[in-house]
């Protein structure tokens, strides 16, 4: 009687587990983003990420990822790898990491920040944002799980502190150092263009959608929108020959002049993921049985004053 | 209390439990209140530095067995388990606001359940209310509010340990006004309780109702009499020690001590704002810190130099004092350190899922702390008094 009836709450529990992942699976399906050389970004397809690693001595990395997509999503792709902190969990950016540089060794390290509360404003990963054909940098105003960067666009991370007057922290390098200039995407030509939904368009059209619409639509229906100077400013920029893109047609890392600031922009070819290892479980049982013990010790002494009295 | 009755019970005791329970022969004593206090905030410093569940349930675990071992029979020493209870909450709680209010989940988590997901407008998007919950989401609540529990429970660990009249001796002159009100105030609950227990006792012993509303009536009235009578009296007895009292201190004195406390206490919470945050300017740090205790020292001196107060049965401090209070002092200080160990190991990360760590030095350092169990001398085995 009592088994049957606790087999009856087991069944329930687990169709409704089943059912809740299911649910979940079909609602909150990731956008499909994948990982691109950066000879596949364009002016108008393809989102451009790049990570200042100047603090600790290393290059401007970028690298491109199709659209749509999130902040968050691009930056754990193809050999891109973050960490949250203890409080907030993962939509924090602590620290980045890219298994193309020192083995995927994350920074600020572990002796830096330990990454259990929020980051201090002096020392942090600030999130920059640059639309197509936009020479300024725009500070972030969502995090990484909601920002939806738009095609064409440069997201840039970089360390530092910033203040509330926006004066201090600014990006080193400008948009224009980072983006991608050519209008056709390059190298690998059996593989689809990066962005294949935007690719359909005439590539002088403007379709981002704006971050503030969280819409999970392709950003093709955005296109007809009779918006905004910006289709026309950017038109105008695109025919403007830059020397750069060649650099970024081969997959292998190679440096980019960058003119007017010190560090080197280093093109970041999709790697695989730093390998992850969960550890041993040693630790754990060691940890554990020295916990028991004391504990046994407690009772023991409890046990012993209570008959004392 | 007195001599004769705790030698009748120790002649009793010893010959049905063997000598070692008395912690090597040792004269019980109580230990003076501020080494353990020292000891616990230690110990909760050290807490504060890490965020492994491993080291967190090994603090649990000494304190657990710290105060069963060393604990008086007093009614604040039965206090643990509620601290217990509280740490529960606060895991709890830190994990149902972790899991309502969603962190976002990556594609790479192992996927719990989900929440009915609450849309939120667009100018409210940085927060996101109910969704998909991961185990590490979970995990990681969880850790975290341990360590927060960690913490309660040290505290804890010291208000069941210490008594608290006798903490009360070690403030300086100029605070026994707060003092004395801190001491009423906190003798209060325990002392509500025992008055219920006694008064229950009593209407028992004359066959009285002890339950239903009406028994209610006649237990309400003669424990809130009790529970002020026990205060006044307390309070007389402070009084008459010197406790509380204006002394000779002429107005002007009084207003500078007012005036030197006040500009200390800003100077105190400048410096500690600028301690705390990296961008403030460096005058604000260690100098404003030093500057404002430097002038509550003052203040205090001044506000304590003409109260005299008399003290009965003084607690020493000696060697078992040193030693706990060291001990717990120095594991901190390892865990400080970073001496021989990874700090990384201090603060694991469930995002990929790992096994934590156990480091050694750090574990050494909260076995260490735990060596207070043996070092604090045996409290007096059977004292059901309740006097202060």
């Amino acid at each position: 009687m009592i088994r049957s009836r606790l087999l009856a709450v087991v069944v329930r529990a687990a169709v409704a587990l089943g059912l809740t992942a299911a649910a979940l699976g079909a609602t909150a399906g990731p956008a499909a983003a994948a990982p691109q050389p950066m000879g596949r970004c364009t002016t108008t397809s393809g989102v451009v990420l790049a990570v200042d690693f100047s603090d600790w001595g290393g290059p401007i990395y970028r690298s491109c990822g199709t659209t749509p997509t999130t902040g968050y999503e691009l930056l754990n792709q193809g050999g891109w790898r973050t960490t949250g902190t203890g409080h907030d969990g993962p939509a924090f950016i602590c620290r980045i990491g890219y298994s193309g540089y020192k083995n995927g060794k994350q920074y600020p390290t572990p002796a830096q920040d330990d990454c259990v509360l929020t980051p201090p404003a002096s020392a942090y990963w600030s999130y920059w944002h640059a639309d197509p054909g936009d020479n300024d940098w725009k500070y972030s105003q969502l995090g990484a799980m909601l920002y939806k960067p738009k095609p064409g666009s440069v997201d840039l991370w970089t360390f530092g502190g910033t203040n509330i007057e926006g004066t201090e922290g600014r990006p080193t390098v400008t948009p224009d150092q980072l983006r991608a200039h050519n209008t056709r995407p390059q190298g690998d030509v059996g593989k689809p263009p990066s962005s294949d939904k935007a690719s359909a368009l005439p590539p002088d059209v403007d379709t981002g959608p704006a971050p503030e619409q969280r819409t999970s639509e392709p950003p093709t229906s955005a296109a007809p929108e009779p918006k905004k100077p910006k289709p026309s400013k950017s038109a105008h920029r695109k025919p403007t020959p830059t020397p750069s893109p060649a650099a970024g047609a081969t997959a292998n890392p190679s440096a980019v002049a960058a003119p007017s600031s010190g560090t080197k922009v280093v093109d970041a070819a999709p790697a695989a993921d730093a390998r992850h290892d969960s550890g041993s479980i040693v630790p754990v049982v060691t940890g554990a049985a020295l916990v028991l013990a004391i504990g046994g010790a407690a009772a023991f002494v409890a046990r012993r004053r209570r008959r004392t009295e | 209390m007195t001599a004769v009755a705790r030698t009748t019970v120790e002649a009793s005791a010893v010959p049905s439990a063997p000598s070692r329970d008395r912690g090597g022969r040792r004269l019980p004593r109580i230990l003076h209140p501020v080494a353990w206090w020292v000891w616990a905030l230690a110990l909760a410093t050290a807490v504060s530095r890490t965020n492994n569940p491993l080291l967190l349930f090994l603090v649990l675990a000494v304190l657990g067995y710290v105060v069963t071992a060393r604990r008086t029979e007093a009614p604040w020493a039965r206090g643990f388990k509620y601290y217990l209870y509280l740490a529960l909450t606060v895991v709890a709680i830190r994990v149902v606001f972790r899991a309502v209010f969603a962190t976002g989940t990556t594609p790479r988590d192992h996927f719990l359940f989900s929440l009915p997901h609450i849309p939120t407008p667009d100018w409210y998007a940085g927060i996101q209310i109910g969704g998909p919950v991961s185990l590490e989401a979970v995990l990681s609540a969880a850790t975290d509010g341990l360590r927060l529990a960690c913490m309660l429970c040290c505290i804890g660990a010291a208000n069941t340990l210490a008594n608290p009249k006798r903490a009360l001796r070690v403030l300086p002159g100029a605070l026994y006004e707060l003092g004395v009100a801190v001491t009423v105030a906190i003798s209060v609950a325990p002392q509500l309780v025992q008055s219920v227990q006694r008064v229950a006792r009593a209407r028992k012993l004359r066959a009285g109702r002890t339950q239903g509303l009406k028994a209610l009536r006649g237990i309400v009235v003669p424990v809130l009499e009790d529970a002020l009578e026990r205060s006044l009296r307390l309070a007389a007895a402070m009084d008459s020690r010197g406790y509380g009292r204006a002394g000779t201190a002429t107005r002007r004195s009084r207003r500078a001590t007012g005036a030197l406390m006040l500009l200390g206490m800003c100077g105190l919470c400048t410096g500690a704002y600028g301690l705390l945050d990296a961008t403030a300017p460096t005058f604000l740090g260690l100098p404003a810190m030093g500057l404002g205790t430097a002038l509550c020292v003052a203040g205090l001196r001044l506000g304590g130099r003409r109260i005299t107060r008399t003290t009965y049965r003084p607690d020493p401090w000696r060697l078992p004092e040193w030693a706990v209070a060291g001990s717990g002092v120095v594991s901190a200080v390892l865990l400080f350190s970073n001496l021989g160990y990874d700090p990384a190991q201090l603060n694991p990360t469930f995002y990929p899922l790992t096994w934590p760590d156990l480091p050694l030095v750090p574990t050494a350092a909260i076995l260490l702390a735990g060596t207070a169990g043996f070092l604090a001398p045996p409290p007096s085995p059977v004292q059901r008094a309740d006097a202060p």
